[in-house]
């Protein structure tokens, strides 16, 4: 089961994707509100993938992944972006990150994109 | 002088139930069934299923529903391209996205913006695609990168079947403006006219993605009276239909002493 680490400053967002990873047969292994968070948690709980928003306070997406990946360079990552950030998703994708979903999303596409990138489709 | 005949071919036109017609097109109109309709006063053009079979709804005044069989595609694409409409020459991609997920495979087309008193169709050669006004949710510009150049694009979001697609049009800019400012005005005539709680922003970005009644009150913490209310109010606001009603059952005194026999035939 592919180990999930969700990144975004909205409460209710993170509940949402917690919600549908679960349903999805992904193991919720943390959440973080900032991308400052999101590196912290990255190098204790070493997950299978996350979901990365975008803009967020103390530390954007972006530079969280760019930490990452300086940590990780096989991290995979998903940026979670509201539409009209595509300038920010393709900075995202030169560095790195492995695909992206374009809130608002719905279930089972989160979960196929999610499973394409873990290889557990 | 008569117009010139471009096909005439048997078809199905439903009147209380199917029957067997045959249809004239010729340069400037579509005749069946003692109907003659000019094609540019079509008002609208769907491909639907009607009363068991695949059909194409052309509305003039009424609806007329006809299954042209093995021609099906072939009338249909014609008559989208000579439909009443305003037309914008413009270059699309449709879909961009799909469900919030980028679509891979979808490629930029030359062709048309046809704008008609219903719908709003992306019409290349290929592809004809309607998109009901009231499926319209918004219209945006961005840029985008597109042939090694940034350019100006319209995204235009609309839904099909359940999911949130995205679709861009590219075309000069003032073009674009005048677009844009079109297409909003369609967009605010089909907007709800209230505005909606956080609760309620809340609930029905849950009910898009996917996610189950059961779910939602323990997310949010509210009660089933509660949820159903916010439901009856979307129904209202024409944002949601009913699907399904959920059953809460309790049991009967038999019902619990049958529980109580299963628990017993558990333990032996």
């Amino acid at each position: 089961m592919a180990k999930v680490l969700i990144v975004d400053d909205t409460a209710f967002m993170r509940k949402l994707l917690r919600n549908i990873l679960f349903s999805g047969g992904f193991d919720i292994v943390g959440e973080a509100e900032n991308g400052k968070q999101a590196v912290e948690l990255y190098k204790q709980l070493k997950p299978d993938v996350m979901t990365m928003d975008i803009v967020m306070p103390e530390m954007n997406g972006i530079e969280a992944l760019k930490e990452i990946r300086k940590l990780d360079p096989n991290a995979k990552v998903v940026m979670c972006t509201a539409v009209g950030q595509e300038q920010m998703v393709k900075a995202a994708i030169k560095l790195g990150a492995k695909g992206y979903i374009v809130k608002p999303f719905q279930a089972p596409k989160v979960i196929e994109e999610l499973k394409r990138i873990t290889g557990m489709s | 002088m008569s117009e010139r005949v471009l096909l005439k071919t048997p078809a199905e036109i439903f009147d209380n139930g199917w029957k067997s017609t045959e249809v004239v097109i010729t340069e400037s109109d579509i005749t069946f069934a003692n109907t003659k309709i000019q094609s540019r006063e079509i008002q609208d053009l769907e491909k639907l299923e009607y009363a068991g079979k695949e059909a194409v709804r052309i509305k003039k005044d009424r609806n007329y529903y006809l299954n042209f069989g093995s021609r099906q595609q072939q009338i249909f694409r014609y008559l989208a391209f000579n439909l009443k409409s305003d037309r914008f020459a413009v270059y699309f991609l449709s879909p961009a996205t799909r469900g919030g997920v980028v679509v891979k495979d979808s490629k930029w087309e030359k062709g048309y913006l046809s704008i008609t008193d219903e719908a709003i169709w992306f019409l290349s050669p290929s592809k004809q695609l309607r998109i009901s006004l009231n499926s319209l949710g918004s219209v945006g510009k961005d840029v985008r990168t597109i042939g090694g150049k940034q350019r100006v694009v319209l995204v235009v979001t609309h839904v099909e079947k359940g999911e949130v697609i995205t679709s861009f049009v590219l075309c000069p800019e003032t073009t674009l403006e005048m677009l844009q400012n079109y297409l909003q005005q369609l967009i605010d005539m089909h907007k709800p006219k209230e505005k909606l709680s956080d609760a309620e922003e809340q609930i029905l970005t849950m009910v898009y993605t996917g996610v189950d009644s059961v779910s939602i009150e323990s997310i949010l913490g509210v009660s089933t009276d509660e949820l159903n209310r916010y439901f009856d109010r979307f129904v209202d606001l024409g944002l949601a239909k009913v699907v399904k009603i959920r059953k809460e059952v309790e049991l009967t005194p038999k019902g619990a002493a049958l529980v109580s026999e299963i628990m017993k035939k558990a333990a032996r």
